[in-house]
Parts: C-alpha cells; sequence; structure tokens
C-alpha cells in the first residue's frame, strides 16, 4: 500500500493565534489539545488541488495507467457537481474506462475508504484502486471561531491499495447515527438552507464567533460521542479479526486532538508506547489523520514489516469505523 | 496490551467520596491551580473556564463515577453544588 500526503505551504502557527486573539494561549493548546502549527490552504487553493498534488506524488512509482477506480473522499468540493473525482481523473491524466466517485465523510473516511476499495478489489471491479481522502475544513470556519481554527488543518493524502494489498487490510466494524448531525454541522450551504450572506453571528461561552453558515462543532458532545462509541469498535474489530489488544503491534487512532486520544487510551488501557499521539505541527486533517499517520509511523520505524497495525476513524455524521492492517 | 506499563489507568471508583476529596481532584482535574474548589465555586467565574474544561469535567465525571454527562446538562450547571447534584448528591458526604 503506497501512502504520500501534501500539506499547503502556509502555516497558521499558535503564535499568529496569539496575536490575532490576546486573551488565548497558544502554550495551553499545545499543551492540551498537542498542536502548535497547523497548514492552511490559500484562499485560491482547494481540496482538489490538494488532492492533484498528493496524487502526483504517489504515482511517483506507480504506473498511472494501472489505476482503475478512483475514490475521493472530501467535505470541501470544488463544485456542487461535478464531482471533484471526475476531475481529479482528468488532471492525473488516468485512462477513462475507470470508475471515480467522492464520498462526503469527515474522520472516519479513510476508514470507510478502505473499506470500500476492499470491496471493490474482492467484487473485482477494481484492480489498483486510488484512495485520495482531502479537507480544507480552514475554509468553513469564521474567522473568529478561535477554537475550531486553532484545532483543524489542510492536507491530502493519497493511497494507493492494490490486489496485492487487500489481504492485508483484515475484517472492518463500521457505524452509523445520524442523531449525531447537529453536534457537528455546517447549517447553511446545502440544499435545506441556502448560505445567507446576512446571516447574524454570535459568540459562544468561550469567546468563538459563529455563524449558520460556518462550521459548528460542540466539541464536549463529541467528546462524548467517542468515549461512548470508540472503545466500542475497538471490541467489535478485535472481535471480528479474533484477536486481542495484547496481540495488536500499533494502534492508531484518528487524530482528533491530545486530550481526547489520551483520555480514550487511558479509558481502553492502551500503554503509551503503542499509541500514536502526533499532531503538533499538522493540527486535526480530518479524513487524511490516519494516512498522515501511517506514513509517519513508517518513515519513523514506528511500525514493521509483519505488525498488526488497529486504525479508528470516528467523527462527523455520526460515523465511525475501524479495521485492522497488517503491515507488508 | 494493558497491564503493568499503562499510565494512568481508569477505574471507576463507586464508593462514596468525601466532599473535600471531590473538591480536590476536580480543581487537579480542571488543572486550576489557583482555585480553592468549594461547592459554591462558580465555574463561569473562574478565569479561562471554557469548552475544554467542560470536556474535562465529562471525562472526570466518567472515570471517577461511571456516568456520563452531556454538554446540555453540563451547560446548565452554575456551581460547583449543581455539578454534584447532577452526579447524585448519593455520591457524596460531608
Amino acid at each position: 500500500m503506497i501512502i504520500e500526503t501534501f500539506f499547503p505551504r502556509e502555516k497558521l502557527t499558535n503564535s499568529d493565534l496569539e496575536k490575532l486573539f490576546p486573551d488565548w494561549s497558544g502554550a495551553k493548546i499545545e499543551e492540551k489539545v498537542g498542536i502548535k502549527e497547523r497548514h492552511i490552504a490559500e484562499e485560491s487553493e482547494t481540496a482538489l488541488d490538494l488532492a492533484i498534488k498528493a496524487s502526483n506524488q504517489a504515482l511517483r512509482n506507480f504506473d498511472k495507467t494501472r489505476i482503475d477506480f478512483v475514490l475521493l473522499c472530501t467535505q470541501s468540493p470544488d463544485y456542487l457537481l461535478p464531482t471533484s473525482a471526475c476531475i481529479l481523473q482528468d488532471k492525473l491524466g488516468l485512462r477513462t474506462n475507470i470508475g471515480a466517485l467522492d464520498f462526503n465523510l469527515g474522520c472516519s473516511g479513510f476508514i470507510y475508504g478502505l473499506a470500500l476499495a476492499k470491496s471493490l478489489i474482492k467484487t473485482e471491479l477494481a484492480t489498483n484502486v486510488l484512495l485520495v481522502t482531502s479537507e480544507t475544513y480552514s475554509k468553513h470556519l469564521h474567522p473568529d471561531d478561535r477554537s475550531n481554527r486553532s484545532i483543524f488543518g489542510d492536507a491530502a493524502a493519497a493511497t494507493i491499495v492494490s490486489s496485492t494489498d487487500i489481504e492485508n487490510i483484515l475484517e472492518f466494524d463500521l457505524g452509523t447515527d445520524g442523531q449525531g448531525m447537529d453536534n457537528l454541522i455546517i447549517m447553511n450551504g446545502g440544499m435545506r438552507n441556502k448560505l445567507d450572506p446576512s446571516e447574524t453571528n454570535w459568540v459562544d461561552e468561550s469567546g468563538n464567533a459563529r455563524s449558520n453558515n460556518h462550521l459548528f462543532m460542540n466539541g464536549p458532545e463529541i467528546f462524548n460521542f467517542t468515549i461512548e462509541k470508540v472503545p466500542l469498535v475497538v471490541e467489535n474489530v478485535l472481535k471480528k479479526n479474533n484477536t486481542t489488544l495484547n496481540e495488536i503491534d500499533y494502534v492508531i487512532f484518528h487524530q482528533a486532538n491530545k486530550y481526547i486520544l489520551n483520555y480514550l487510551r487511558m479509558k481502553m488501557q492502551i500503554p503509551k508506547e503503542k499509541f500514536y499521539i502526533n499532531m503538533v505541527s499538522t493540527g486535526n486533517t480530518v479524513s487524511s489523520t490516519i494516512p498522515i499517520a501511517l506514513k509517519d509511523c513508517r518513515d519513523q520505524n514506528l511500525i514493521k514489516e509483519g505488525d498488526r497495525v488497529l486504525i479508528v476513524g470516528f467523527g462527523v455524521g455520526y460515523s465511525w469505523g475501524g479495521t485492522i492492517l497488517r503491515i507488508a | 496490551m494493558g497491564g503493568d506499563n499503562t499510565e494512568n489507568c481508569i477505574s471507576y471508583k463507586t464508593m462514596i467520596m468525601k466532599n473535600n476529596d471531590f473538591f480536590r481532584e476536580l480543581k487537579e482535574a480542571l488543572e486550576f491551580e489557583d482555585v480553592e474548589f468549594t461547592e459554591k465555586t462558580e465555574f463561569r467565574k473562574i478565569d479561562g473556564y471554557d469548552s475544554l474544561h467542560v470536556m474535562m469535567i465529562i471525562a472526570f465525571v466518567d472515570s471517577r463515577f461511571g456516568k456520563r454527562l452531556t454538554a446540555r446538562q453540563l451547560f446548565n450547571i452554575t456551581d460547583v453544588r449543581s455539578l454534584m447534584e447532577l452526579i447524585g448528591l448519593e455520591n457524596f458526604e460531608e
């Protein structure tokens, strides 16, 4: 499985945020949330642009004529239609007799993408799937929403899943609960509620500006969702693969923020040295945190051939899922 | 996994907690070194109290009492006493 990543050049550091919000502490955010800086796409740079760059990286050493399906996970499409995956096919110069589609998921997106890629290959609809996760949440945030601006970063990851990889992608556990829709939402801009330039802003009790045209996240309720669902998905994935946490070599959860991850780790009694937490220079990059982490772990030799790595994604929807990868 | 090398493993304690222990542990959980917690301490009057602290209260109550509090419930609390009422006064003693 080839994984490559791309980050926009522009960075938003904690010092930058301190200048914008004088009563905001960068040191506190770094300590609690585990983020020092995040990459931010330029005004004219879209998730599709990031997807093209990450994909070109992944295709450097892979014959692009062998790609026969494109899956693009994004919640920041260039257009309402056509789907970004079709444009990506053209921009990458891929064959035209292949499938391509976008799917709209957030932090669970990479897990769902792997599940879809594995299914496409198993059913012989594809042999080499280009799975791209690309997000520019920065464009959805209110400029005065310091909480979310301190958490989210922009990035893309391109993963090539081939028929030889799928025996190393073990059983999945997936879940959905749309009752959580209100806790992470951009209310306006779809067909239900059109974007409203006259939309009023308000300030929440933590001093963050909000509006229905921008991303709203109920952090405490999202935290409740994660502490309820993540232990369950871990238990289910282990059961479906007839294994135990003891037999897992490394654990990578969606990099939501350091506080949430540490709490989940302690709650599930996962040893620190087998648990990945690193978003200090990227922030929470939504659907790309897991492939970014996998690449980082391989580059740093934190995981090696033969290791069994438990990966779990969870977020907007609510949507969640997990599986085990055997590192080849 | 699990076992001896797990740091700060969470274990639910269902025994009744003394009020003063609760105030001390709450202070530690919220990491407000300069604030003395009593029943009358009002969360929103604490300098720097924000949504991250709401999350910390959720984690503290989940880990110490095995009880899940919603963001809406926590939005309505005022002082430490109102948090104790949410957790259930039967869990506390003088």
